[in-house]
């Protein structure tokens, strides 16, 4: 029976600085009692609007300008806010991917729990009921007693998803649930998300822009475009037979790590301007299937092959075939890895490898924490060895917590280690060794050591113009002056692809997307001309059909100028794709090191295989269907 | 295959940019962001007339002040007449010169003792809060002592027992007190500011600390510096005048709190001289007012929800 019925919605931002934003256009969709729908699309397609307008959340600018929401046979867009209390919660509920951030930070969990059964009138025991909840969500009880900020981020979001469940809704929205957390943290939740669903039966809203996870957890799937629903499916159709030419690149973002040909995909060009007028179908200008009648049409949302699409050619069935995840689907889909690049075969190339730039010896780093009269000692890394190369990229992979941003720190000299040499060989002078640099030095160390930061949002300072930014490196290590800065910024620039340089040197950070301004750090770091590149999750803040196009920019960068690369990810997909080799680290210990294709190929350590496991892969399930029982009895349980 | 440099520009409308958008408008209009965030706000907008008005009388003084302030030779105690609109005072004084006069008075105090403890808050909050350690300790121990001392008794004290008397002993004593505030703002504001990854960077870049604090911590501070200027100077305000009417204040320098003193000294109240009572408390109480309502969008500058009514 149909629980959720959403008719011609529209939603339009008018805020006062900038043009009205049609953020979405005329969305039709129902869903089930107990149904499974995922949304997905890029950032900033619409989907959050989207969600908040079926709970009627959304808060000025942002108004329903057209169409109607029924939930259960009320209809949500009319309803007067007593009705809408009485909705939400009760019915109607919601985990946004900010949810564990808005628990309560002064009161204990208890006391949430306590809140929420006091305001909907839910008599009995509290503690008993919220332990019952949160053994739902695989939470020990004694986390009641503690305060939010006691908690990681993966419980704070279980408690969140518990409360959310408390009242045993019919239907939950969730937004982006789980991005932010860890892979490993997030296979966990997920599962038992999927468990629950099983046990609950309540139907799910499940917003993301990441494909894998979505096409693994939902029965139906909506791909979201500049406010538009171009296509809904159920999730094997979709994975099977992609009909719209986005959702097959945004399906080209995917593949098994483990396979011996690895071949992604991306889908150049950013989303349209909403704020715009446009005629005809919106993702003419980045569709590689686009025709003459494309850009003077606007596409329907039509029934075809049992689900429905919003593509002029795919409606008149000349959409060329595509095996998706094979080698040969590239060359149909938008922008490819070049085959013959190191990208798509780094393992096989077995150059004769220069003498090390950088070498880490044995290095550990104890960190002393004095909380009152106790202390606590906390071995974040552990007698960790390897050296980095010029022109290669090494992998440094590990779950949140395991010592890897550690490592950058003592590598780069912002730490130094308890015990250990780092040393730098790279130089004209003699061996420099980091672990003992101060002051000047340190400064002068710099200009052969530079990184790339993990958030492009908080890594370029938003009040500094982006010729500001590439002058300082210019001014303090290459002693430019002058119209020489310029100049070099220029081409600082458009050695990562920004061109014309003219056009971004006077913006300011918001001006840009999140791949430019990616971009502009890597140019940044590039401007004392480095030896070593050391980047800290440089693509997983971006969207999935960036991230592409940013490893191939760092694997340009590092074969053309002889960088070594320290590549930190926990994402092995990025680092079979890009790395030379990998170093798997665990608990600050290295537990596997070798060739990027033996160790993600064929992995012998159980902590390497539990982090392939909990790679979301939409074609995995299809490939591995034998074995999905063995990848959840290797979730840790808390 | 080249890499595809993204030609379209990014989607304009996120939620970020939205805050920025309005310090982008005024990068046309030649204003602050700041300011036309102000403007917008219609209580703040009503606010900013009523100081534009205080600060025009304060500059032209002279030109609208009929009479010399200080000039006694008229007849003592008038009630409002012709020729002098709110009266004399008890030693023959035209009250009306001394309100126009006195609007100088409180903004000189208002600007400079609200610079000067805006500056001595940026000064120890930037420092405590960026170079952190014993430094932040120390400098923590002072904001926190000078956030538990009462400010009124202290003002008072150090007023009163100063060897010399004069405005700018008034301003230095509210300085001295009413600095802790803001720095300790400004404090929690650079702690969060500090472990940005573009400060990092800038360190990455070469840059040196002064370099970092003047210019990439310092810039995303201007509204959190304009709010804590606007309440320093409010405050400021309100002490000169509770100095001078308590007779602390600078006999030689005509302002709204020495006019309230001499009107309760000199008996207005008996001889029912209502303007002379009223006319100066009346006016600080719309400067005030006119700080209140600015106020409101001041808030509007830290929340941009508030923005959009
Ligand atoms: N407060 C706002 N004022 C104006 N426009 C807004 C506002 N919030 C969002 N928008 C615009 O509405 C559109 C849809 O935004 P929405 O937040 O729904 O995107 P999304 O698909 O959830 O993106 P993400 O994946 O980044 O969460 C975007 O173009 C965005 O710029
Ligand atoms: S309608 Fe044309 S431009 Fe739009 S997706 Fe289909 S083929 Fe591409
Ligand atoms: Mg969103």
């Amino acid at each position: 029976m149909t629980l959720l019925q959403v008719e011609n919605l529209s939603v339009t931002y008018t805020p006062r600085d900038l043009p009205a934003n049609r953020a979405v256009h005329d969305v039709t969709f129902d869903i089930d009692e107990g149904e499974f729908v995922g949304l997905l699309g890029e950032s900033g397609c619409g989907k959050s609007t989207l969600g908040n307008a079926v709970l009627r959340l959304l808060s000025p600018p942002a108004r329903i300008s057209g169409g109607r929401v029924v939930f259960d046979g009320v209809d949500v867009t009319t309803a007067s806010e007593d009705e809408l209390r009485a909705l939400r919660w009760t019915d109607l509920s919601t985990v946004f991917q900010s949810s564990m951030n808005s628990l309560n930070p002064v009161i204990r969990v208890q006391a949430q729990f306590a809140d929420t059964f006091a305001a909907h009138r839910i008599p009995g025991d509290v503690t008993a009921r919220a332990t019952e909840l949160l053994e739902l969500v695989s939470l020990d009880r004694h986390v009641l007693r503690a305060y939010p900020h006691e908690l990681s981020g993966g419980m704070k979001q279980r408690v969140a998803l518990a409360l959310a469940l408390a009242l045993r809704p019919k239907l939950v929205v969730l937004d982006e649930p789980t991005t932010g957390l860890d892979v490993v943290v997030q296979r966990s939740i997920l599962t038992r998300l999927a468990e629950l669903r099983r046990e609950l039966g309540f139907a799910v809203l499940f917003i993301s822009h990441d494909l894998g996870t979505v096409l693994e957890m939902a029965d139906r799937v909506m791909v979201m475009y500049g406010g538009e629903i171009v296509e809904n499916r159920t999730a094997a159709g979709m994975l099977h037979e992609p009909r719209h030419p986005y959702t097959r690149g945004l399906l080209g973002s995917y593949a098994d790590p483990r396979l011996p040909d690895v071949q992604v995909t991306y889908i150049p060009g950013r989303p349209p301007d909403l704020s715009r007028p446009h005629r005809g179908c919106l993702f003419t200008p980045r569709c590689p299937h686009a025709e003459d009648a494309c850009r003077e049409v606007h596409p329907e949302l039509l029934p075809e092959r049992g689900g429905l699409v919003r593509c002029l050619v795919a409606q008149e069935d000349r959409l060329p075939v595509v095996r998706l995840g094979a080698a040969d689907a590239a060359a149909t889909i938008g922008s490819h890895f070049p085959a013959t690049g190191a990208l798509t075969d780094p393992g096989g190339t077995p150059d004769v490898v220069a003498e090390a730039v950088l070498s880490v010896d044995q290095v550990s780093k104890r960190y002393t924490t004095r909380r009152g009269l106790r202390t606590s000692t906390t071995d974040a890394v552990r007698d960790v060895s390897f050296t980095l190369h010029p022109g290669r990229v090494t992998a440094l992979v590990g779950q949140s917590g395991s010592g890897k941003s550690t490592i950058a720190r003592l590598v780069t000299g912002v730490e130094r280690p308890s015990s250990g040499e780092v040393r730098f060989e790279g130089g004209s002078g003699p061996t420099v060794r980091v672990d003992r640099l101060r002051g000047r030095a340190l400064v002068d160390y710099r200009r052969h050591v530079q990184m790339v930061f993990q958030d492009p949002f908080s890594a370029l300072n938003p009040t500094r113009t982006v010729a500001y930014a590439l002058s300082r490196p210019l001014v303090n290590f290459a002693g430019l002056r002058g119209t020489a800065i310029r100049e070099r910024s220029a081409q600082l620039l458009e050695s990562v692809g920004l061109a014309p340089a003219g056009q971004f040197l006077d913006k300011l950070p918001h001006q840009l997307s999140g791949g430019q301004r990616q971009r502009v750090v890597t140019a940044r770091a590039l401007a004392p001309d480095p030896q070593v590149l050391i980047a800290d999750e440089p693509i997983s803040m971006l969207d999935v059909s960036i991230r592409a196009e940013i490893l191939e920019l760092l694997g340009e960068l590092v074969r053309n100028r002889r960088l070594a690369m320290l590549y930190i990810t926990h994402d092995l997909l990025s680092a079979r794709l890009l790395a030379d080799e990998v170093l798997v680290l665990n608990q600050g210990v290295l537990v596997e090191r070798g060739p990027t294709r033996d160790v993600i190929g064929a992995a012998r350590d159980d902590y390497t295989r539990l982090l392939l496991d909990s790679i979301p892969n939409p074609f995995a399930p299809a490939k591995r269907s034998g074995d999905a029982s063995v990848v959840r009895s290797a979730q840790p349980g808390g | 295959m080249s890499t595809p440099a993204p030609a379209v520009p990014a989607p304009g409308a996120d939620t970020e940019g939205l805050q920025v958008a309005a310090t982008e408008q005024a990068r046309h209009s030649r204003l602050p962001g700041w300011f036309v965030i102000l403007w917008r706000n219609g209580k703040c907008r009503i606010g900013l007339l009523m100081l534009g008005a205080f600060v025009l009388v304060a500059l032209l003084a002279p030109l609208i002040a009929p009479y010399d302030p200080r000039g006694d030779d008229f007849p003592t105690s008038l009630a409002p007449t012709g020729g002098h609109w709110l009266g004399t005072t008890a030693q023959g004084e035209d009250v009306f010169s001394q309100l126009i006069v006195g609007a100088r008075t409180s903004l000189i105090v208002g600007l400079a003792a609200g610079l000067l403890s805006t500056l001595i808050g940026l000064v120890i909050g930037l420092t405590a809060g960026y170079l952190q350690g014993w430094v932040d300790e120390v400098l923590s121990f002072l904001i926190n002592l000078g956030l538990v001392v009462p400010a009124l008794p202290l003002m008072v004290t150090l007023a009163a027992y100063a060897p010399v008397r004069g405005l700018w002993l008034i301003i230095a004593v509210i300085s001295v007190t009413g600095w802790a505030y803001g720095a300790r703002i400004k404090r929690s504001q650079i702690i969060t500011l500090r472990t940005r990854d573009y400060i990092t960077a800038a360190r990455f870049a070469g840059d040196g600390t002064a370099r970092i604090i003047a210019r990439e911590i310092v810039p995303n501070m201007t509204s959190l510096i304009v709010v804590g200027f606007m309440g320093a100077a409010l405050g400021a305000i309100g002490g000169e005048a509770g100095l001078a009417f308590l007779g602390l204040g600078d006999p030689q320098t005509v302002s709204w709190g020495t006019m309230l003193n001499q009107a309760s000294l000199g008996g207005a109240l008996l001889t029912g001289q209502w303007a002379w009572l009223i006319a100066p408390g009346l006016a600080l109480s719309l400067l005030i007012t006119s700080f209140t309502l600015i106020n409101f969008g001041i808030d509007a500058l830290s929340n941009p929800h508030l923005r959009e009514d």
